[in-house]
């Protein structure tokens, strides 16, 4: 005999099965016209569930288009893609409905309290009564814009109404966040609470997909970057792209520098080139996980003194690469 | 439609409105200036001045009265028919904020964002410029018919306010004129980028209430039911043709590609 509390275990297991694995966002061939500019063609890609995933590109790469496509303020001119496992064509009210945004310009009412502000787009996105106010006062506390939560947004400083505009992007616990440029136009100190805040969002989980200029914050904050100009010429993890398309390279520091360690270094497997400064050795590897070690462990053996060791970054040199080559 | 949600829009635009001095000084000045000054700048020289001789009347002086009554009546009415223009002033002054504003200040992208349909959005938008344009007229209305009735009762002894003119024209006319003044500034507010250009363009609104107001001035038209119904067919044609253009330009592909 069938055990219908067995099937339906089945059932459920299989569904969540699926909704686990099913990408956060998918694009297939996504295409927009503008007349007869083409502002993004044949957008073919996969942002996993609770991944940070960046999209990179020079301006008017088509990076705002695709988010406008994705949060269903634009319909594509060809093309489709899921969000959350919703049609941007056919559902774009529910997705509507499970997507944050923040948009390039903040967008506030200067006029209005941080906290009408986020009461106001709290009922737009439906947030049942009994659950606002607890939520925009922990989304406030975070922020640390609870005390000045009725005065108007207008007299707060750039980086405090970025912090606001995140609050709004996420007063309905949204599944997916699109954050169009969070950093652009702040200051150091506020650029740094904002990804901060990113890293918190990516360590409960967030699927955030992030448009950004600025390849170092992709480069400490996503899992995937995508490069994009018009068409998706590459993607996969910072390290992938650098190893792909750059060069990897470490600077170690030492106490003093012999022709013991030199030697010990250049014997190391994986070690391309090595340029020796004065205090400093630049060395250039194919694989910096692996080899890194090998080399801290090769110059501590040939007696030296390591003061400090730091991966120089060359998302840039791969980003410039692969936009130069098209 | 839902609509709490168009309520919540709306609250929100009127209680951004309110925080703008101009627009605090269009809900309140105009309307006292409608309610106060206007009888008593045009009612007050009449029942104060000499005798008024048949001679002396106006074109829009109502036939078969006294010519001091008739003149006196002539006045009210015009005075009734100008309360037209309080819908239209007022929502111009509101919408240049909320549609205009909202579009040069980029704000509209995160309400765009939001899980509203266009028509919530749209309508939301309108009632937060047509309702407080509303009820500034209603509440001046009030005040100008104690002003008048007190004049005027000593000439007529009976109240002359409120009738079936001018409830007509506050309850049937005005919401009309309202919503052809903010569904025109929907209209100009996908071709216009700045608040003041967006007013002044708005203030075309009161044409339609203006010409019917100088028709009657200049003696053309009566106030009698036959203009009446062909005014009011005309102006719901006119708020039902603007709503339309502008319900057609306020889409978000529309207002984020084509806005300029």
């Amino acid at each position: 005999m069938l055990d219908l509390a067995l099937l339906d275990f089945l059932f459920t297991s299989k569904v969540q099965v699926l909704e686990m694995t099913q990408p956060a966002i998918e694009t297939r061939a996504l295409t927009r016209k503008f007349g007869n500019t083409v502002a993004v063609r044949d957008l073919s890609l996969r942002v996993r569930r609770g991944e940070v995933f960046a999209l990179l590109g020079p301006n008017g790469a088509g990076k705002t288009t695709t988010v406008r496509m994705l949060s269903c303020l634009i319909r594509p001119s060809a093309g489709t893609a899921l969000v959350a496992g919703n049609d941007i064509i056919q559902d774009a009210l529910k997705i509507r409905e499970v997507v944050g945004l923040l948009p390039e310009n903040p967008g506030l009412y200067p006029e209005l309290s941080a906290y009408y502000t986020l009461d106001f787009y709290a009922k737009l996105y439906g947030v049942p009564a009994s659950e606002r106010k607890r939520r925009i006062r922990d989304l406030l506390e975070l922020l640390g814009i609870w005390e000045r939560r009725n005065e108007p947004v207008g007299r707060f400083s750039r980086g405090m109404q970025q912090k606001v505009a995140i609050a709004r992007a996420l007063v309905h616990d949204p599944e997916v966040l699109f954050l169009d440029e969070p950093t652009a136009s702040l200051a150091p100190e506020s650029a740094k609470v904002v990804r901060e805040f990113i890293r918190k969002l990516r360590r409960k989980g967030r699927t955030i997909l992030l448009c950004t200029h600025n390849l170092h914050e992709a480069e400490q904050l996503c899992d995937r970057v995508a490069i994009l100009k018009t068409s998706l010429l590459t993607v996969g993890s910072p390290t992938e792209l650098e190893r792909e398309f750059g060069t990897q390279r470490v600077e170690i520091q030492l106490k003093r520098i012999t022709a013991r360690i030199l030697q010990a270094v250049r014997r190391i497997g994986g070690v391309r080139k090595v340029k020796r400064g004065k205090r400093t050795l630049t060395v250039e590897v194919d694989d910096s996980s692996e080899v890194n070690p090998r080399i801290a462990s090769a110059i501590v053996k040939a007696g030296g003194k390591i003061v400090w060791m730091k991966q120089a970054s060359s998302l840039e040199e791969a980003y410039l690469k692969v936009v130069e080559s098209t | 439609m839902r609509m709490d949600r168009v309520w919540t829009i709306a609250r929100k635009d009127i209680a951004s409105a309110r925080k703008h001095r101009y627009v605090l000084y269009g809900l309140i000045g105009i309307p006292l200036i409608f309610a106060v000054l206007i009888p008593l700048s045009m009612l007050y020289p009449v029942l104060l001045g000499e005798q008024i001789t048949e001679n002396d009347l106006p074109s829009f002086a109502v036939p078969g009265l006294e010519p001091k009554q008739a003149m006196a009546l002539g006045l009210v009415q015009m005075s009734v028919l100008m309360f037209m223009l309080l819908p239209a002033i007022i929502p111009s002054v509101i919408s240049s904020y909320t549609f205009v504003g909202e579009k040069v200040n980029r704000q509209l992208e995160p309400l765009l964002a939001t899980p509203t349909t266009d028509a919530e959005l749209l309508v939301g938008k309108l009632m937060g410029a047509f309702v407080p344009a509303m009820l500034s007229t209603l509440i001046s209305f009030a005040g100008f018919v104690v002003i008048v009735d007190a004049l005027t009762f000593p000439l007529f002894g009976r109240l002359l306010l409120p009738d079936w003119i001018s409830l007509v024209v506050l309850l049937v006319f005005c919401p009309l004129v309202g919503l052809a003044a903010t569904s025109f500034c929907v209209v100009i507010s996908a071709k216009v980028s700045d608040v003041r250009a967006a007013m002044q363009l708005g203030a075309l609104s009161v044409l339609p209430p203006m010409g019917f107001y100088f028709l009657f001035t200049a003696g053309i038209v009566r106030l009698n039911w036959l203009s009446i119904v062909i005014f009011g067919a005309l102006l719901a044609c006119l708020s039902v043709g603007l709503l339309a253009l502008g319900r057609a330009r306020f889409g978000r592909e529309e207002i984020l590609v084509r806005w300029r």
